[in-house]
């Protein structure tokens, strides 16, 4: 019963991932999916060796891809409504800048993701007792 | 024309950028399995295996800092009579010279060389120099005076050489004044990056781990084939790294001989520091270049490594140029693969300078740690990073002037150690 329970929420976790991955391709643009697509492989590979439950991580990696999407939802109508207002130079600005500002949700997510995880020192010590 | 050569120009940059976030990548999945299937470290060690040892402690103006690590080599748990101590006064203004006499009175092993303002002042390679004369140890391990090291580090640095192929050897540095303030907390970040996982996977991958200086040492009869410190070298010690490698031996890096030291803590002597270590390290990267792109020492792995080891300074304004390179292009709406390289060049600006240790790195060198917050400090490297490209591009341009004007590079530009890491030591 706990095996399954487990299973349907790493399903409902690749599912979201696999949702925020068609979204951004289908209402943003290919950067933002692109975007996604470095982040869950950095994660994955790097993340996922690390101490803790799949589905833990799952989630983590689940909640980065909807932040992520969210991120450049607000990004994409941003400049959108800049180039509207401003003229072709906000499209340029945001084309410069927009990897720049993605790496900012990234860096931040990734460097409080690892916070989650259990502490390999603490594991241990668990280990021992 | 000019779209063209911006174009290659950026192309080339982008390209060395992503070779180096390539190998940082490698790095870290390199110690995530060594985490996970460790080596058995035990196997090179020989409990026989105690050689004569020399610590050299060039020290200039640190009368702060010397008396507690003095202390700390009166309480060394290697043998007494196999160990000597060399302090090497270098002309201090302050009480360094009396401190040190002090310690000597009354341990055995310690000894102190004063060198007067005519002798002394040359800078740090000098001062070794002339201790390396005075020494007599078959191993010569070096210390910087602000540093603390493990009662035991001496055993755990020495069974390294063991293995005849070994030349030097290499020590973790650990920041000892981390809660200090917000500048220490990022060089503690800086040295997890460097060495918790750099350092590590370098040695793990049979690559060239780097000599750092301090914590670490060297086989007397090699460091005296080569000739002891170059003292025209600012940073002696990747200088060092490189020689001991084209003579055909290795440096080893030992992650467990931990020794604490006291970090810059303000934003002025990290420019002074850092200027320093950036000029040092471009020295040596044109003095050492070609010659390890030509040697028969070293295999393929060595020398692709050796080689973005030596430009790692020149990074930073390899980065501001792809990034202005990159918009001029942007601007001028030239190509689709400028547009899908141009998102590499701002995770560069996520990279420590001094090993380019990108975030993913500093992050996984950090867990291991077992260190739960200071991760979240990661996004501020954006600043320090902006901070490096300033540091580094100074340090080129001086150093072609001082190659211009035929100026010595090789004075104490030293940092100045206030023991504000004192507090933190609870013997």
């Amino acid at each position: 019963m706990k095996f399954e329970s487990s299973c349907i929420v790493l399903a409902f976790f690749l599912e979201v991932i696999v949702l925020c991955l068609i979204t951004s391709f289908r209402f943003i643009n290919i950067e933002s999916t692109v975007t996604l697509l470095i982040f869950n492989l950095l994660f994955f590979s790097l993340t996922f060796q690390l101490n803790g439950s799949l589905n833990r991580k799952l989630g983590m990696l689940a909640l980065g891809n909807i932040i992520g999407l969210f991120w450049n939802f607000f990004l994409y109508f941003f400049a959108t409504a800049g180039a509207m207002f401003f003229g072709e130079i906000f499209n340029v600005l945001y084309a410069v800048f927009y990897p720049l500002l993605n790496f900012m949700w990234i860096v931040s997510f990734w460097s409080l993701s690892l916070s989650v995880l259990p502490n390999p020192k603490s594991v241990h010590e668990e280990v021992k007792r | 024309m000019i779209i063209e050569v911006l174009e290659v120009v950026f192309l080339f940059t982008t390209a060395l950028i992503i070779a180096y976030l390539v190998r940082h990548y490698i790095f870290t999945l390199t110690v995530l399995r060594r985490v996970k299937k460790p080596k058995n470290v035990d196997s090179v060690a020989d409990p026989k295996y105690e050689p004569t040892v020399s610590i050299l402690i060039p020290a200039r103006d640190e009368e702060n800092v010397i008396g507690r690590l003095l202390q700390r080599m009166t309480e060394l748990t290697y043998p007494q009579g196999k160990l000597q101590v060399i302090v090497i006064d270098d002309a201090s203004s302050d009480a360094t010279g009396q401190i040190a006499e002090e310690y000597s009175r009354s341990c055995e092993c310690i000894e102190v060389l004063h060198r007067d303002k005519k002798a002394g002042g040359k800078g740090k390679a000098s001062a070794l120099n002339s201790g390396l004369e005075h020494s007599t140890g078959e191993i010569v391990l070096c210390f910087d005076a602000d540093y603390y090291p493990q009662r035991e580090i001496v055993e755990k640095l020495v069974k390294e050489f063991v293995a005849p192929a070994v030349g030097a050897v290499q020590g973790r540095p650990v920041v000892l004044n981390e809660a200090q303030n917000i500048v220490t907390r990022l060089v503690t970040l800086e040295r997890i990056g460097g060495y918790r996982v750099d350092q590590e996977a370098r040695d793990t991958l049979g690559l060239i781990p780097q000599f750092g200086g301090t914590v670490g040492g060297f086989r007397r009869s090699v460091l005296e084939k080569l000739g002891g410190f170059d003292e025209t070298m600012l940073t002696e010690d990747t200088d060092l790294t490189f020689q001991v490698y084209l003579a055909g031996f290795k440096v080893r890096y030992v992650s467990d001989a931990e020794c604490y030291e006291e970090a810059v803590d303000n934003w002025k002597a990290y420019w002074r520091q850092r200027t320093r270590w950036a000029r040092g390290h471009m020295q040596v990267c044109f003095k050492h270049a070609l010659r390890v792109l030509r040697s028969k020492k070293l295999n393929i792995k060595e020398k692709i490594d050796g080689l973005l080891l030596l430009h790692v300074y020149f990074m930073p304004v390899l980065t501001l140029i792809a990034f202005f390179a990159g918009v001029s292009l942007i601007l001028s709406e030239s190509s689709q693969l400028v547009n899908a390289l141009w998102f590499f060049v701002p995770a560069s600006f996520y990279s420590l300078v001094g090993n380019f240790a990108p975030f993913f790195e500093i992050g996984i060198g950090a867990y291991l740690d077992g260190r739960t917050r200071i991760q979240w400090l990661i996004p501020l490297l954006l600043f320090a990073y902006f901070y490096n490209i300033l540091i580094c591009t100074k340090a080129l341009l001086d150093l072609f002037a001082a190659k211009m004007l035929r100026k010595s590079q090789s004075d104490w530009a030293k940092t100045r150690h206030l023991g504000n890491g004192n507090s933190y030591i609870g013997n």
